[in-house]
């Protein structure tokens, strides 16, 4: 235990440290505004603190974020996305038929695979089955009932039911393989080969080294969608703190900053883009156990517990305050009717006594003479996260109202799994995946997992999830993900905290972006391939 | 002596036990800690009980060991969970970073420790003694980490002598004895912190043991035959002074996988210490059980080596059982 919570004050140490380092040797204002572009390299390379994200074929890569973007530079989807919405990629264009069940792509024409062959419909079809087959875990392929190549050039994919998130998770996310090569794999997981990183995407297989967590790409001269502007690009490992003084050095290219930095780093010329909000700080309730299960008392809560004070005692203002509504202020889904709970002593009281508490002399409620007491577990420490900061301030937020708490911080993922199987109070966590598709909001209400509120006492409110993944029309979907939320604030199920700023830091040389709801089905990283081709 | 030999077995058996035993201890299942916090992939019932089909975990716990140790005597040490392939390769890309910078840094602190240790024990009422003892027990008051930021900070960032991060320059191309620089040159900092911070317990050790030696009559005899300082020093009391540190340095072996993991993390260094890390917050069974396989049965190795290396250095120590 001392040993992860010291893991957190390292990294904290060297934010500071670092962020000093760049302080001091920020000042020099001049030269901010009119820099000129820097020519292209012809090596790019980006900084990552893990390093290792796995063997980037689609079936061998980590079941994260950052390695699905490392097989996405080798691998194409049917369409795929940019900052404004979705592109033509491996399909020139795709229509639905009224019922919303049948898909139909007009594939591109004349597309290799890295080894020479042709692309075919039969690839197509043939990637979607063996997905389907081979549980491929990055996106949910149970809506597929099948896909089908009625001839060399047209995919039609048939779903059991409409599916409102179809062109983001499946079409827009599942990589198309060659089946000359994968037909014959049997177990796609341990299928570790060059073979198995034939795709059709801008750059080619270089180099991928699991100990020094580092890869190579090399450019694709053919690919179909244009030049690719960098002969070479390489990902490296090396720890955030470090990337800013990494980037002055012109080691590296691009990195994923700490807020500390970005001041000093944009006076100096680098281009500073900062992340939409994607991933939240979220304080799970124990709505199954008195007093928890009562709505009133979860509104409680929420008028006691002040966001606003937590991003900025907690998190010194690098974040942006919770939507009680689940989805942030800057989605296109955001309700901004949903409940806020403005911290409130006086309405927190008035639910408390509603309920039966009353405040004893030494200023703590109870109830029939038992004191109320909650405990509040959170981890001791999470990588870019400072859970157990945001616990002691809603500690003292909770005692001041009359609320006694018992704070206990546990490793992470003890954390998780006292919240998976109901054996807690209130426990602060976190989750991310708040950037694309609205089926996050099912997810995150109805979902099995241990970052899921797993509540179903509101009819409504199931009802508006369930019609919101069906809706097709942008429109009405959209009106549905609101109402849902502005039944989710008034339910309080679970309490979305605070949204953490994210910045990543590069020399401006390639106009790297943050794509439309996330690439692919929602990954927050500015690293779409599409900001390599011209 | 030949019931201290037969004890290596037994501590191995139990050892076995307990690598299987304790991740299993440990609250959380791997499948939930590898799969479960990513919220932009929902597994499917179907597929979770696929996965633990897959892996073994549906199996009872006797069968699982069962498998465990079958496969173990066959030289099958199992398949990372989270990594997905086998441990000894998950290990192999880690272990040799870590012998390189743990391994020097462990043959470097003990000697320069030892050294010390005499030399201050030696002059304990001296100025120089006195200021060794001050100096080392400054160092002795920074964490590890701190010094390495510190060092980074300085060496690194400021006067730019050295890399930032890495064990390597990724893709430089480096040959031969260029590429050999490049490694050192990665291998400095982290080598100068890791023998810093380890160098204290050994100092004290030899010091006290030095002090306690000096103190003894054959040392008084040594000096009576009019042997030279130097002599007396290391032939005689600091040979003598050195049977417990020859111990500890044997138990001492086992933090040479786990001691660096923040020194690994500050320069971004590959190594046995952040994989380890890695695989208790994954819940990763596997490669678990392996790490604590080679840690436990490098250290039951070094003690092994120690006890023998115990009777040459003080041949008393062979009589006592």
């Amino acid at each position: 235990m001392r040993r992860i919570c010291t893991t957190g004050l390292v990294l904290l140490a060297l934010f500071l440290l670092l962020a000093a380092a760049g302080c001091r040797s920020g000042d020099s204002p001049a030269k901010t505004a009119e820099k000129p572009v820097p020519s292209t390299p012809a090596v790019y390379t980006i900084a990552d603190s893990t390093g290792d994200w796995g063997f980037p074929s689609p079936f061998a890569h980590y079941q994260r974020g950052p390695g699905y973007i490392r097989m996405s530079l080798l691998f194409d989807t049917l369409v795929w996305k940019d900052e404004k919405g979705f592109i033509p990629a491996l399909a020139e264009s795709w229509s639905c038929d009224e019922s919303g069940k049948v898909w139909t792509f007009k594939l591109r024409d004349g597309v290799r695979w890295h080894d020479g062959r042709p692309f075919t419909a039969e690839d197509a079809a043939f990637s979607l089955n063996y997905a389907k087959e081979h549980a491929y875990k990055f996106t949910d392929l149970a809506p597929v009932e099948k896909a089908e190549a009625p001839d060399k050039k047209t995919l039609v994919v048939t779903l059991d039911a409409p599916y409102a998130p179809f062109l983001d998770n499946i079409a827009g996310t599942l990589p198309l393989i060659p089946k000359h090569i994968w037909s014959a794999v049997k177990d796609p997981e341990t299928f570790q080969e060059p073979a198995a990183l034939v795709g059709t995407g801008p750059f080619k297989y270089g180099d991928y080294n699991k100990a020094q967590g580092t890869y190579h790409y090399l450019a694709n001269e053919d690919y179909y969608g244009g030049r690719v502007t960098v002969k070479e690009l390489r990902f490296v490992k090396m720890d955030e703190g470090t990337a800013p003084a990494a980037l002055r050095r012109k080691e590296i290219n691009a990195a994923s900053v700490p807020p500390e930095s970005i001041e000093a780093l944009a006076q100096e010329g680098f281009t500073v883009i900062k992340s939409p909000y994607y991933w939240n700080a979220k304080l799970m309730i124990n709505h199954k156990k008195e007093p928890f299960s009562s709505r009133e008392f979860r509104q409680a809560l929420a008028y006691i517990i002040d966001r606003q004070e937590i991003v900025d005692v907690a998190q010194r203002g690098q974040a942006r305050a919770g939507n009680p509504g689940f989805i942030p202020p800057d989605s296109k889904w955001y309700a901004p009717d949903a409940e806020q709970y403005a911290p409130s002593p006086e309405k927190a009281a008035a639910l408390l006594e509603s309920l039966g508490y009353r405040k004893g002399a030494d200023g703590f409620y109870a109830r029939e003479g038992r004191p109320l007491t909650v405990e509040l577990i959170a981890a001791s420490a999470l990588p870019g996260a400072s859970l157990a900061r945001d616990a002691e301030v809603i500690k003292q937020q909770l005692e001041k109202a009359g609320i006694r708490v018992d704070l206990r911080l546990l490793e992470s993922k003890t954390v998780d799994d006292r919240v998976l199987k109901w054996q807690f109070d209130l426990a602060v966590s976190g989750h991310g995946g708040l950037g694309g598709d609205p089926v996050q909001l099912n997810r995150s209400v109805t979902g099995k997992g241990f970052n899921s509120a797993r509540f179903e006492a509101d009819p409504e409110l199931l009802k508006a999830l369930k019609a919101q993944v069906r809706a097709t029309d942008e429109a009405q979907r959209k009106a549905l993900v609101q109402k849902a939320q502005i039944l989710y604030a008034q339910d309080v199920p679970a309490l979305t905290l605070y949204y953490p700023d994210w910045y990543w830091a590069h020399d401006g040389s390639v106009p790297l972006f943050y794509t439309e709801g996330g690439v692919a089905l929602g990954v927050p990283v500015p690293l779409n391939k599409m900001a390599f081709v011209k | 002596m030949r019931g201290r030999w037969l004890s290596y077995p037994v501590a191995l058996i139990l050892i076995l036990a307990f690598s299987f035993a304790l991740p299993r201890l440990m609250p959380g299942d791997p499948l939930q800690a590898i799969y479960g916090g990513e919220m932009l992939t929902e597994m499917s019932p179907e597929a979770y009980a696929e996965l633990e089909r897959r892996y073994g975990l549906d199996r009872p716990l006797a069968e699982q060991i069962l498998v465990y140790l079958e496969r173990l005597a066959q030289g099958d040490l199992g398949r990372s969970y989270y990594f997905g392939c086998p441990v000894p390769e998950v290990i192999g890309g880690a272990l040799p970073w870590t012998l390189l910078l743990a391994g020097s840094a462990f043959v470097l602190s003990s000697l320069l420790a030892i050294w010390l240790g005499i030399e201050s024990g030696w002059r304990r009422n001296g100025t120089t003694g006195h200021g060794l003892l001050w100096l080392i027990g400054l160092v002795n008051g920074f964490p590890d980490f701190f010094l390495g930021i510190l060092f980074l900070l300085l060496f690194g960032v400021l006067l730019n002598w050295f890399p930032l991060a890495g064990a390597m320059t990724p893709y430089a191309g480096y040959t031969g004895w260029a590429l050999a620089l490049d490694v050192a040159r990665h291998l400095a900092l982290p080598l100068a912190v890791l023998t810093l911070t380890n160098l204290t317990a050994v100092f004290l050790l030899t010091r006290g043991s030095m002090v306690t030696v000096l103190g003894e009559r054959f040392v008084l005899t040594a000096r009576a035959k009019g042997l030279r300082d130097r002599v007396v020093r290391y032939r005689h009391a600091g040979r003598a002074a050195l049977s417990p540190v020859t111990a500890r340095l044997g138990v001492r072996f086992g933090q040479l996988f786990t001691g660096a993991v923040f020194v690994e993390v500050v320069f971004s260094y590959p190594g046995i210490g952040g994989l380890l890390h890695n695989a208790l917050t994954m819940r990763d069974y596997p490669l678990l059980q392996g790490l604590f396989l080679l840690i436990t049965v490098s250290v039951l190795a070094a003690n092994a080596l120690a006890d023998c290396i115990l009777v040459r250095v003080d041949p008393r120590a062979g009589h006592a059982h």
